[in-house]
């Protein structure tokens, strides 16, 4: 690889991370809010090395430094490139369908400090609250009660109305954990739409137990737009 | 359409005779214009399936969240390259090899961050006269046992201590064991002679050595960071998930499968712990093995490691490092599990 052509590949992967972290909220589709500072960090410092680069070999043109790195360099070009012109969506249904869905299962496992449901109607929750509510809430506070909640549509294999789904993740996308319940009385809007259900527990099983289903009779869906951060269990906003 | 393509070869003739005629070639040439374009479309088409569109969004993934962390190990690696006299390390760690392997590991404490930014400092470190065998046991224990890293672990195991215990010894056991195994049977050989880390040259500026060299480890590593992140996508996007139920039931598979599933998933050593948390299905030691084997070898690893010290090195020593790994897993995990 020349040395003109190493400072493009570091001023480019500099610029894509400026791009996906400082221009736009782009890296919220790849790694968490919290990663952003380093991000921007890491594009300066790689942009700083490219023109560096740039500027001492335009000044002591001709004479080839020893070692050059190896061919396998060329393929940082991918996530540059990618990153400035081909970026890919976050992770959607496809990842959420093939997760068996676990991720409330490792956090709050005391269970009787539920505080009492707000008395708004319908009540805004997250799926995760809502998961805890029916499967560990004693006090089955949220039976006949009206729930208002936001995700995206994942499709059911088994044509059993559909998934409103959020994807968390610990780390990166590598990691992406689903919450999911499950919606009957609706037709199953298009895979990846994000939508506000309004509709009350679906009775299955017993409440309260791991035995409830967690699932939703809705009354209503309603189209919404796709939140910056979707990897979050967020309340829906209206 | 098909009329005026079949009569045009002779209708300029007619008019110019000779020059204007078709080029002998033009099946070729037309197939050279539109091919790239079918291509381009066909991938394109094929780009917008979902499993590929995760796929890239994983490999992109795995490689943003770890850029930042292999600029502060390549920067760290330059920085002892051209800034740190070898004679730092002499004083600093014992004399006896036997001794500092232990020391080193117990080091591995102060760099924080996953464990692509260990690599390149551990190939620093050799070059600035360090034992290979206390670079190792760095290399391996540091992605496992800093801060944030047995942090992470408290949280994603909560009320359960003795979790962040038994990742803390059974990693720093396993380090210290690598170092001293490398002692025992380890050949210089294996190592490809690390070209870049000669220290700092008298009449050279350092500023200009250690841009130099963080350069040239990030380019290099970077490489094969992508090459891991893209082997990582493809078994995520590959391994299908109703294979994660299958051992849960056998004591000595489910560890084994978990040790194996941390090194085809390459989940960074910071989030693996939530990943081992959710795995609910498989025993605490299963679970423990799949935190302590994840920042010691996974696939993105074993690339770093292919692309510093060389392959012949990468092979022996990754896989040595699994069977140990593994098997101090099971014993700290027997004992406080």
């Amino acid at each position: 690889m020349k040395r003109p052509v190493q400072a493009l590949l570091l001023v480019l992967s500099g610029l894509g991370l400026l791009q996906a972290s400082l221009f736009t909220d782009m890296f919220l589709r790849y790694v968490k809010p919290g990663m952003r500072p380093l991000l921007i960090v890491s594009g300066l410092v790689l942009l700083t090395l490219g023109l560096a680069e740039a500027w001492s070999a335009y000044r002591t043109a001709r004479r080839d430094e020893g070692h050059p790195p190896p061919h396998v360099a060329w393929l940082l070009f991918l996530p540059a490139l990618s990153l400035l012109f081909y970026a890919p969506p976050a992770l959607g249904s496809y990842t959420a369908a093939r997760e068996a869905p676990r991720a409330t299962q490792t956090r709050d496992a005391g269970d009787d400090d539920f505080e009492p449901l707000p008395a708004t109607s319908p009540v805004p929750i997250t799926l995760g609250d809502f998961t805890r509510r029916v499967r560990q809430d004693r006090t089955r506070a949220i039976e006949e009660r009206t729930v208002r909640m936001t995700g995206f549509v994942t499709p059911a294999d088994d044509g059993d109305g559909w998934y409103l789904t959020r994807l968390l993740l610990n780390c990166c996308a590598a990691d992406a954990q689903s919450l999911k319940v499950r919606v009957h009385g609706v037709a199953t809007p298009k895979a990846d739409t994000w939508v506000t259900v309004t509709g009350s527990w679906h009775p299955g099983g017993t409440l309260g137990t791991d035995s409830a289903e967690v699932a939703l009779d809705a009354r209503e869906v309603k189209k919404v737009q796709r939140p910056s951060n979707s990897y979050m269990d967020a309340l829906p906003l209206d | 359409m098909q009329d005026t393509e079949e009569r045009s070869p002779e209708a300029p003739a007619a008019v110019e005779p000779g020059a204007r005629a078709w080029p002998r070639h033009w099946p070729l040439l037309l197939g050279a214009a539109v091919l790239p374009g079918l291509v381009l479309y066909l991938v394109g088409r094929w780009g917008e399936a979902p499993a590929l569109q995760a796929w890239r969004t994983v490999a992109l993934s795995v490689t943003v969240q770890a850029v930042p962390f292999l600029l502060l190990g390549t920067a760290l690696s330059g920085a002892i390259n051209a800034f740190v006299p070898a004679s730092v390390f002499t004083r600093l760690l014992p004399k006896r090899p036997a001794l500092a392997v232990p020391v080193a590991g117990a080091a591995g404490v102060v760099l924080p961050g996953c464990e692509c930014a260990s690599v390149p400092v551990a190939n620093s470190l050799i070059g600035r006269g360090v034992a290979p065998a206390a670079a190792f046991a760095f290399l391996l224990s540091a992605p496992a046992v800093n801060p944030i890293v047995l942090t992470a672990t408290a949280i994603a195991f909560p009320g359960r201590p003795e979790m962040v215990a038994a990742r803390l010894l059974a990693s720093l056991l396993a380090a210290a064991a690598m170092g001293w195994l490398w002692l025992w049977l380890g050949k210089e050989e294996w190592l490809r002679p690390a070209v870049r880390h000669t220290g700092h040259q008298p009449g050279h500026s350092r500023w200009a050595e250690f841009r130099g060299g963080f350069q040239h480890d990030f380019l290099h590593a970077g490489g094969f960071l992508v090459v891991g992140a893209l082997a990582a996508a493809t078994f995520n996007v590959a391994v299908p998930p109703s294979v994660l139920g299958t051992f849960a039931d056998s004591a000595w598979l489910s560890v084994l499968f978990l040790a194996a599933l941390a090194i085809l998933l390459a989940v960074c050593s910071e989030a693996d712990a939530f990943v081992a948390a959710s795995l609910s299905g498989f025993s605490p030691v299963a679970q423990l093995t799949f935190m302590v084997v994840g920042p010691m070898v996974d696939v993105k690893l074993i690339a770093l490691q292919t692309g510093t010290f060389g392959r012949t090195f990468a092979v022996r020593f990754s896989a040595a490092t699994t069977v140990v790994a593994i098997a101090c897993s099971a014993l700290i995990g027997g004992v406080l599990l």
